[in-house]
């Protein structure tokens, strides 16, 4: 079994007012054309004026969010930063790729380039924190930040001394990729105000979104508020597996059902795939509460950092917010957070969270 | 010839995203790199890629783009000889 990973803080530009935790969400933010984009906050105070001018959207979102989690944890530089994104920034894949065309391959602008790879925020976070040490960023689609996030889990695990890690993830939604993804039934066929997304789950398809989130993980637990315990991926799985693998990872930890004090669902309102949320929740007892993010953030790959992020506020004692709330159950002493999110083609993740007592 | 620096300073303005900055801000002669501007190496591939598009100018010898980019002025004077479109 592995060792609790801290979160000693989090960090998340998202559609909501996330960036200041001291406005949690308030107030609510919806969209009411299928698309949710963050909501901007002053990169100025956490990137060089000099360096921002050549910065596009999504990378002064990573950094400024990558160098706010390391400054409300106190940290100045991290042991090892790892990310994980579905598709990088693809603003600047879109500019080079039409250049690419428009020029007929001749005279194009590094910068796109060079912006587009998807390690570009790791290399622009570890300039910034001078870290030299372990640097990694994984794109596997719908499990990007998960896999990051048991990259670090497996790395303090194995860690003889004191460690931290910045882990977080970023995805950005441009227009081309909402037409791209709407040829394939990704999203709702009409309109939803993303407020009414959990209620609108007769028809098929989502409403799209994107988002950043930083975490500064540690071995040790100092004044962490949770603990990431357990981590768990499903492809391709069919209903009883998802169940089997909640009470596996539930087994493993020692802990039953109605050990669970909160359930976080990434319920999107897609009629074909809430199956997966119903075999999850199978053996959850009835009196446990039940919250949803995806009306809040919308889809992307990398939407579990925004539900990490949430419940990492939750655990801190942050009033759940009603927006929030899918069942309200009986109200106890939080101890177990079961996180249950999957991404379109199936990708399901269950991450168990402990408040250490 | 001014039209030309005034045009260039323009673009040279919205290539590498100056904000704030308008053309009269930059003096003809300053050098844009180091002391001046305070451009960088990627900044020198993106004045490249900005006399090649406009000007249908390519620079294969380095040193000659060092010459070449030093400041509006040798960038204009530069164009004004070898310009193709």
């Amino acid at each position: 079994m592995m060792k609790p990973v801290y979160i000693l803080s989090a960090t998340a530009i998202s559609p909501q007012h996330s960036f200041d935790p001291a406005g949690f969400l308030q107030p609510v933010m919806s969209s009411d054309n299928n698309k949710l984009f963050v909501q901007d906050p002053d990169y100025t105070k956490f990137i060089n004026p000099v360096a921002i001018r050549r910065m596009s959207r999504l990378i002064k979102m990573g950094i400024s969010t990558g160098m706010k989690s390391l400054q409300d944890a106190g940290i100045t530089t991290p042991d090892s930063i790892i990310t994980g994104t579905g598709r990088g920034s693809m603003n600047d894949t879109e500019h080079f790729l039409t250049d690419m065309i428009r020029m007929n391959e001749e005279a194009l602008n590094p910068t796109f380039f060079i912006q587009s790879t998807y390690n570009s925020i790791n290399g622009w976070l570890a300039m910034q924190t001078k870290c030299t040490g372990y640097n990694q960023t994984f794109v596997h689609r719908g499990f990007s930040f998960e896999w990051a996030l048991m990259d670090a889990q497996m790395l303090l695990n194995e860690a003889a001394q004191p460690t931290t890690i910045l882990a977080g993830c970023f995805d950005e939604l441009t227009d081309d990729y909402f037409l791209v993804k709407s040829k394939v039934d990704y999203w709702k066929k009409s309109p939803v105000n993303s407020l009414e997304l959990l209620n609108n789950i007769q028809t098929k398809g989502t409403i799209a979104g994107e988002g950043v989130a930083f975490f500064t993980l540690s071995n040790e637990r100092h004044n962490a508020s949770c603990a990431i315990t357990a981590i768990k991926m499903l492809q391709n799985a069919e209903a009883e597996e998802i169940s089997q693998a909640v009470n596996e990872i539930l087994t493993q930890s020692k802990l039953s059902p109605a050990d669970i004090d909160l359930v976080i669902t990434g319920r999107n309102g897609d009629a074909a795939r809430e199956y997966i949320y119903d075999a999850a929740l199978k053996n959850i007892p009835e009196d446990t509460t039940i919250v949803s993010f995806k009306h809040l953030c919308g889809e992307y790959d990398t939407s579990t950092g925004f539900a990490l992020w949430l419940a990492n506020l939750i655990a801190a004692g942050k009033e759940i917010p009603g927006i929030c709330i899918t069942r309200q159950g009986t109200n106890g002493i939080l101890k177990n957070i079961i996180l249950i999110n999957h991404y379109i083609l199936n990708s399901v993740s269950i991450i168990l969270l402990q408040i250490p007592q | 010839m001014e039209d030309l620096k005034v045009t260039l300073k323009q673009q040279i303005i919205e290539s590498l995203n100056l904000q704030g900055m308008k053309p009269e801000d930059i003096d003809d002669n300053a050098p844009l790199f180091g002391e001046g501007l305070g451009l960088d190496s990627i900044d020198s591939l993106e004045l490249m890629v900005l006399l090649e598009r406009n000007y249908g100018i390519k620079i294969e010898d380095a040193r000659e783009g060092r010459k070449v980019l030093s400041s509006v002025q040798s960038m204009a004077d530069y164009i004004g000889e070898h310009r193709k479109i």
